[in-house]
């Protein structure tokens, strides 16, 4: 099995290499019974191998399940494989080694079942340019099953959220980028699908238009769908996502909700506090603190490291307080996402420099 | 000017040695079209089937007939050439003649008894073909002198006098339907392909029966359209006459059946490409081999064995063969039957290929 020998990194979901591929298919069919009623998608040891002129890795014995309910975040650089696991997840891959479970299907035994129950916004447009944005949801909505006595009350509604329903009848090839991305986000939920794919949704879109997509996710979340969302924003992640997971060069590298993302990060938050005059005693009062790290005096404001920064900020202002100091002003700076990727990985988020991993966002032939 | 020019050339150049497929299929045309082309255009015809009878009462062979009918049988056109008859012998006029009316021979000769009173060798040619007749009556005329017999001769055509352009007219439908389905029958598969486009609909419950129907069917409308069109403009061009109402309702549902024919074997073929070059030099090196032999430019008969063998599974065979059965010699549904049938076995076959080649995955 080609999987690279470097370590691991602090994951305990990288199981014994030499018993992924082969038992695990074999062992494949129609075994998917949910466990718990938590999760509803359970991805184990996962690995899949392109292999045209160059074989490339694209994912690479990945592990994770996924919660009903939740808004679940897949980041990463281009070409961390994302995709790949979003294909794979919605039946367009077969995984070269590896099982995984859409709630209760296989993904190898029952891949038409899990059609009816997911939706898909590709990353690439997969809108036909040729028809109208009405004729495009009428279509998607007939191949996945709508009620033709709901149908058009249904593309009206979407082509409403989309903004679009001025535009109706006339053809996608007329739109701009970010009104197609609209229509072909809103066509992924036409059915009310179990589990919701999106893949780099807010690509290309405006500012504004994102927020409304936020919205349109958010809400979608509230009716109980669960969203499966790949994104390389970090704002787009803090936002919507409930846990984060962290793919790099097809690996898993981290996963967890937000704030314990952040706690990776050995340095902490940083508090700042405006004063006006400022004794020892009480900046060595602070450094007493617990989980504080590091206390600096920089000009009127003092800057203190601390793992946790709301936490600790109390005891400070308890300090302050006992010693009859005014605080002018207080700040806390949590590290962001792409704090904590750079921690990770030692690069940055979207700089895509890995350029072997670069080709695999495209279409790919056989 | 000149750096912009050979980047241009060298960004095509690379293309086309990338796509070692096109390079091939463009290598092969024209010696297809050599081979091809050649064979079944330029072959001698022979084995030409035909037979003979004698005229009663009585039935009893006159020396006439026994010379004659040894002359057809041995006649060669130069040395060392197959036969050009191959001579069955009838009993009585009748079966002879109602062999021919079913195409089973492309000729009838009629020896006159000795009681007759002009002597005259009557024949009776199946018109609707190109070339076998005027072989036929020559062949005839050769024997005869052969033998040294002056009987006068006397030609009926049973279908009249037809033209070449309304032989070659009825093989243009089928050509129609052909060209339609080469532009659009699998086309929009692999344009949706090439543009990324199927990836949306594969992840709908869609299955890929349904897809390939979808398709089929489409493609089916748009052929049949194309078909009754050319046939209509055939009409007003080359003088053909529908003789009854039946004769072309029956044509319709030929145009149909051979549309659904062709159109599965395109959406087959699409059903495995993701570019649309490749497909173009698939499907035209099809329309060569399977347009050459229908028989719709030239006579079957005239082409060698292994090319013969080619219309045994070439629906457009099936198809130029029903209609000309039907437009040029009157024949109805006894005749034609076997030919739809046919024509029904091979869309099934290439529907179920089509449906098992066409991959689900994205892989």
């Amino acid at each position: 099995m080609p999987i690279s020998d470097e370590p691991a990194i602090n994951l305990p979901q990288r199981g014994d290499e030499g018993g992924g591929g082969g038992t695990a298919r074999a062992a494949g069919s129609g075994a998917c019974l949910a466990p718990s009623a938590e999760s509803i998608i359970r991805i184990d040891h996962i690995t899949k191998i392109f292999k045209n002129r160059q074989t490339v890795v694209a994912v690479d014995d990945v592990t994770f399940e996924v919660q009903r309910g939740e808004i679940f975040g897949l980041l990463g650089p281009n070409g961390a494989g994302k995709s790949t696991l979003i294909r794979i997840l919605t039946t367009l891959l077969q995984p070269t080694s590896g099982r995984a479970c859409v709630d209760t299907f296989d993904i190898h035994a029952e891949p038409e079942k899990i059609r009816s129950i997911i939706g898909v916004c590709p990353q690439n447009s997969t809108l036909d340019v040729e028809l109208t944005a009405y004729d495009n949801l009428e279509f998607y909505g007939k191949l996945v099953n709508v009620d033709d006595a709901l149908l058009d009350a249904r593309i009206w509604q979407l082509l409403k959220m989309a903004g679009l329903d001025d535009r109706a009848h006339m053809k996608v090839q007329t739109f701009s980028g970010g009104m197609r991305r609209k229509l072909e986000i809103v066509r992924a939920f036409i059915h009310h699908p179990l589990i919701l794919f999106l893949d780099e949704p807010t690509i290309g879109l405006d500012p504004e238009s994102r927020r409304e997509v936020w919205e349109q996710i958010a809400s979608l979340n509230a009716e109980r769908t669960t969203i499966i969302l790949t994104t390389h924003y970090m704002e787009e992640a803090e936002r919507l996502c409930n846990r984060i997971a962290f793919v790099d060069k097809g690996r898993l590298i981290a996963l967890d909700v937000l704030e314990n993302l952040k706690r990776l990060i050995p340095a902490g938050d940083l508090l700042e506090i405006g004063f006006e005059t400022m004794t020892e005693v009480v900046v060595s009062a602070i450094r007493q603190v617990g989980l504080v790290n590091s206390v600096e005096e920089k000009g009127q404001k003092l800057i203190i490291s601390a793992k946790n920064g709301s936490r600790v900020l109390p005891a400070i202002v308890a300090i302050f307080e006992k010693y009859s100091l005014p605080i002018s002003s207080i700040s806390i700076h949590s590290p962001s996402l792409e704090d904590v990727f750079i921690y990770l990985t030692g690069r940055k988020l979207d700089d895509g420099g890995n350029g072997e991993a670069q080709q695999k966002g495209g279409r790919r032939r056989p | 000017m000149i750096r912009g020019a050979i980047a241009i050339f060298k960004r095509d150049f690379k293309k086309f040695l990338g796509n070692p497929y096109v390079l091939v299929f463009t290598l092969l045309m024209p010696i297809m079209y050599l081979v091809i082309f050649g064979n079944a255009m330029g072959g001698t015809i022979s084995h030409v089937p035909i037979g003979v009878a004698q005229e009663g009462p009585p039935y009893t062979q006159t020396p006439l007939f026994n010379d004659a009918v040894d002359a057809l049988m041995h006649l060669q056109p130069q040395r060392d050439n197959p036969r050009m008859f191959d001579v069955t012998v009838y009993t009585d006029e009748t079966t002879a003649k109602n062999d021919l009316s079913e195409g089973r021979i492309s000729g009838v000769v009629v020896f006159p008894s000795e009681v007759s009173s002009d002597h005259a060798v009557r024949m009776y040619l199946d018109s609707s073909d190109y070339m076998v007749p005027t072989l036929v009556q020559s062949g005839v005329g050769a024997a005869l002198s052969k033998i040294g017999a002056h009987n006068p001769v006397q030609v009926n055509n049973i279908y009249g006098d037809i033209k070449y352009i309304q032989f070659f007219g009825v093989g243009v439908i089928v050509m129609a339907i052909f060209m339609t389905t080469m532009m659009g029958g699998g086309i929009a598969l692999i344009k949706d392909r090439e543009m990324g486009i199927h990836e949306g609909y594969l992840v709908t419950p869609v299955k890929r029966s349904s897809i390939i129907l979808g398709m089929i069917s489409s493609g089916t409308v748009r052929a049949f359209l194309a078909g009754f069109i050319i046939f209509g403009v055939g009409i007003l061009i080359t003088g053909i006459i529908m003789r009854s109402m039946e004769d072309f309702l029956l044509v319709l549902l030929v145009i149909f059946i051979a549309s659904i024919g062709v159109t599965s074997l395109m959406v087959s073929i699409a059903s495995r490409f993701s570019n649309q070059q490749e497909y173009a030099s698939t499907t035209a090196f099809f329309n060569l081999i399977l347009f050459m032999t229908s028989g719709a430019f030239y006579p079957t008969i005239g082409m060698p064995d292994w090319l013969r063998w080619i219309t045994i599974i070439n629906p457009e065979w099936y198809s130029v063969h029903a209609l000309r059965s039907i437009i040029l010699r009157g024949q109805g549904l006894a005749v034609v039957g076997p030919d739809l049938i046919a024509l029904l076995v091979f869309s099934i076959l290439a529907i179920s290929l089509g449906i098992l080649t066409y991959r689900r995955t994205l892989e």
